[in-house]
């Protein structure tokens, strides 16, 4: 029963340093929603925005997986880790990219112009 | 609609009541609604009642609610999931009973025994319920039950987090069943569409009620995917190698798979409604940039895999029975269990079959189509399997095999309309009629419903120590097999001839006879859940000469047949080590299967906690009082969410310890009276010299 649930937690490992990691993980966390903000708010273009966004979704899903998930390639679960990543990258490419595909396919049946079928009269309707 | 908003009470008032309705106008919409909700309150009076004057209110509390065991989560799934049953077959009862008396005419189109508003929360209500609230209780409970004991483990991964989602899916099947007394539910089906559901076209309650109902529920069930994987991953006795395990064990590692990766997508679409209805975004509006074809798009990214959710643990119970009541090896282990994972990816593609008729373009139709006929493939691979299982062997006629044979004959029916409705020109013709009402019960009952009635019968004597009926099991088989026949496969006929579905009423009088004979079908369905409720009531009034202390009733091949029944709060007297598939049975082949092990030792289990209660009652008080708009309430009690998981985060708790003298003496006593008992041959498995001791020389599967 007290076995660790991962192979990431070594029982010797002193309560500091995962203290460490997980406040590592918390900052920089922190950092990441606060700059997708401080990007919206600022006076870059629209699609440099959304990159930036996108960029720092990215890079916090990351952060997630490795300090709070204690997601690694190496150690005695990699081999697990490494499937696990990869059948959910495969299962959101489905979703997202099906989604793309068959919201855009709508989109254009409905004569609408703009990414995955925005109407064109999003912003004048307010 | 637009009342005041009182900054104690919220949008709650004495007219919310379905009685003001019936003081209002007596007729008899009012009638069943009132009817109902009085159901609901004696029902709730009669069961407090009934613990006061048993005293029951110790023991449910100390031996139930705050229990971490698997098992008995197991059970307490179950329990909810058959009471929600009860619900769902009596509403679906007063459906076929409106329709069969909806004969309207052109000059006046209403008739029938509701009123349309009230009969499209009926046909909401019933749909979530036997989704969320029937289906997935059952499944999650079997799972919980059977899945540690056919690992060789003492219990889940994460116990208490597993009383965390038992408590979040009590929730939400508690707020739909308080719409019926307080406030109404919503009235846009089971999948609660935009616009429709909006805030401009649904102010009032009731899609609220359906929206936090299946947030919270979705997050119970997310979580207990989380526990069944790593439960499977990490909790498995030392020497059952994945391709040892148990097919149950497979389906529900795909069940696990699924939760995890399909759930968030209803919690996505479920909390941007939400968001759209308190505070004025536009996700899916019509106007201001939303897109309400998202909504179904992201709805059915998780609704698909939800149908194969549903159905592969019945899969797995039809796995097991095919082989114990056959005698034989289960026919095609490996490609049941490739058949299986394929489905688990497979359904992740087929989403869009849902809505064929949106607008998409013919070649997006055409690909989700194809993927569509392709999902049918490992299914019928696995009808193939059950049946060289029991090709041959010795079937013993018992309730489950009655089940599995419905499920033989009316599952592929409905598995062959659902490759009919696979072709987008088809589905353009019958879609939206009661076709397709028909293909979708023609797989949800024999599949799902029959496989965890053959379950919770075939794994009934390991939970409470004695067997169910056979004569009555039988009965309610049959009745349900009956009931299934005469009240959907009318509705084929009914959707061809041009019956549209949801609808409240209807001019052709060509439609009655159908009616008739669906209304009679739905007279059956009731009898049966009488019948069921009947079988576990005789079967406790019997319980003396049904008890199978010896726990091994059915001369099964799995690990969970070699513990006494019921099976003790450890489960196992030592962690067995496995040397086989299907460990148990090979045992049997060798020399004594009972033999006792040499040591014992201190078994450490989850102690008792209020935790998952409390966090239960707090996600209550949140969901109605945000249904209600009482913030106060809300804000208070989702403070306490996070407030119960810090300070049980900061408490030190200790595991209970049982000692190994008392294991001892138990599994002593056990095996004492096992060597005492006759063993009992198949032949004379129903009758009373069943003492759950089988006949080993006669096992050859």
């Amino acid at each position: 029963m007290s076995r660790p649930n991962t192979g990431e937690i070594d029982p010797k490992d002193t309560a500091r340093a995962e203290i460490r990691s997980y406040a590592i993980g918390f900052v920089a966390s922190l950092l990441l929603t606060g700059g997708a903000f401080a990007v919206h708010l600022s006076g870059l273009s629209v699609s440099w925005k959304i990159a930036l966004i996108c960029a720092a979704a990215l890079v916090q899903i990351v952060v997630h997986l490795r300090k709070f998930l204690h997601l690694s390639f190496s150690g005695e679960q990699s081999r697990e880790d490494l499937l696990l990543v990869l059948f959910s990258v495969c299962l959101l490419a489905i979703m997202a990219g099906g989604t793309w595909y068959v919201m855009a396919d709508l989109g254009e049946r409905m004569h609408q112009s703009g990414m995955d079928g925005a109407p064109m009269h999003s912003m004048s309707a307010d | 609609m637009s009342r005041e908003t009182s900054p104690i009470v919220g949008r709650l008032d004495w007219t919310v009541t379905p009685y003001t309705d019936l003081l209002r106008e007596v007729n008899s919409s009012t009638i069943v609604g009132a009817g109902a909700a009085s159901v609901l309150v004696l029902g709730a009076i009669a069961g407090v009642v009934l613990l006061t004057w048993k005293r029951w209110w110790a023991p449910l509390y100390r031996d139930w609610l705050t229990s971490a065991d698997a098992k008995k989560i197991g059970i307490m799934y179950i329990a909810l999931g058959l009471v929600m049953l009860a619900r769902g077959i009596i509403e679906g009862f007063v459906m076929r009973a409106h329709q069969a008396s909806a004969l309207g005419t052109l000059a006046q189109p209403e008739s029938g025994l509701v009123a349309p508003d009230h009969f499209a929360q009926l046909f909401s209500t019933h749909g979530t319920i036997m989704i969320f609230f029937v289906a997935m209780p059952l499944l999650i409970g079997l799972i919980n039950f059977v899945l540690p004991q056919q690992l060789g483990a003492r219990d889940m991964a994460f116990p208490v987090l597993n009383q965390i989602s038992l408590g979040l899916t009590a929730v939400g099947a508690a707020l739909v069943m308080i719409s019926l007394l307080i406030g109404k539910f919503g009235t846009g089906g089971w999948t609660m569409y935009p616009p429709y559901t909006g805030i401009d076209f649904s102010p009032g309650e009731g899609v609220d009620y359906w929206l936090w109902a299946i947030l919270i529920s979705g997050v119970g069930s997310t979580l207990t995917g989380m526990n069944f994987a790593v439960t499977i991953f990490k909790e498995r006795a030392p020497g059952m190698h994945f391709m040892r395990m148990p097919l149950f064990c497979w389906t529900s590692l795909c069940v696990a798979i699924m939760l995890i990766y399909a759930m968030p997508a209803l919690t996505v679409s479920s909390g941007m409604l939400v968001l759209d209805r308190y505070l004025d975004f536009h996700f899916f509006t019509n106007d201001a940039g939303g897109n309400m074809m998202n909504y179904a798009n992201i709805f059915w990214m998780f609704g698909h895999p939800e149908v194969y959710i549903l159905i592969l643990p019945a899969f797995g119970v039809f796995s097991e029975i095919s082989s114990t009541f056959s005698g034989k090896r289960l026919y095609g282990y490996t490609s049941l269990v490739i058949a299986s994972m394929s489905i688990a990816v497979i359904s992740f593609t087929v989403w869009l079959h849902h809505f064929f008729t949106m607008g998409q373009s013919a070649g997006v139709n055409i690909a989700f189509g194809i993927a569509t006929m392709i999902i049918g493939v490992p299914t019928g691979v696995k009808i193939y399997d059950w049946m060289a299982t029991m090709w041959r062997g010795r079937v013993r006629i018992t309730t489950p095999i009655v089940y599995l044979t419905g499920f033989f004959l009316l599952f592929v029916i409905g598995g062959l309309s659902g490759i009919i409705l696979a072709n987008p020109s088809i589905d353009y013709q019958v879609h939206n009629s009661t076709f397709l009402v028909a293909h979708f019960h023609n797989v949800i009952i024999p599949g799902v419903l029959y496989g965890m009635l053959a379950g919770i019968h075939y794994w009934f004597p390991k939970a409470f120590g004695y067997r169910l009926d056979e004569t009555w099991g039988r009965r309610t088989a049959f009745l349900f097999v009956g009931g299934f026949v005469f009240t959907f496969l009318p509705l084929y006929v009914l959707g061809l001839m041009g019956m549209p579905r949801r609808s409240p009423t209807f001019q052709n009088p060509d439609f009655l006879p159908f009616m008739y004979i669906a209304a009679f079908g739905a007279v059956l369905m009731l009898c049966a859940l009488a019948a069921l409720i009947w079988t576990f009531w005789t079967s406790y009034r019997n319980r003396l000469s049904l008890a199978v202390p010896g726990g091994d009733p059915w001369n099964g091949a799995t690990l969970e047949w070699s513990t006494p029944a019921p099976v003790p709060e450890w489960t196992f007297p030592r962690i067995p080590h496995v040397v086989a598939r299907d460990d148990w049975g090979e045992a049997k082949r060798g020399e004594d299967p009972w033999k006792a092990p040499e040591r014992y030792d201190d078994i450490e289990m989850p102690a008792n906690t209020a935790h998952g209660l409390l966090i239960a009652g707090a996600a209550f008080a949140f969901a109605f009082a945000m249904v209600w708009h009482v913030w106060w309430l809300a804000i208070l009690s989702f403070l306490a969410l996070p407030g119960l998981l810090i300070l049980r985060g900061m408490m030190v708790i200790e595991p209970r310890v049982i000692s190994a003298a008392e294991v001892e003496e138990a599994d002593r006593r056990f095996r004492h009276q096992v060597a005492n008992l006759t063993p009992v041959t198949r032949a004379d498995e129903e009758t009373e010299l069943n003492r759950g001791v089988p006949d080993v020389s006669e096992f050859a599967g």
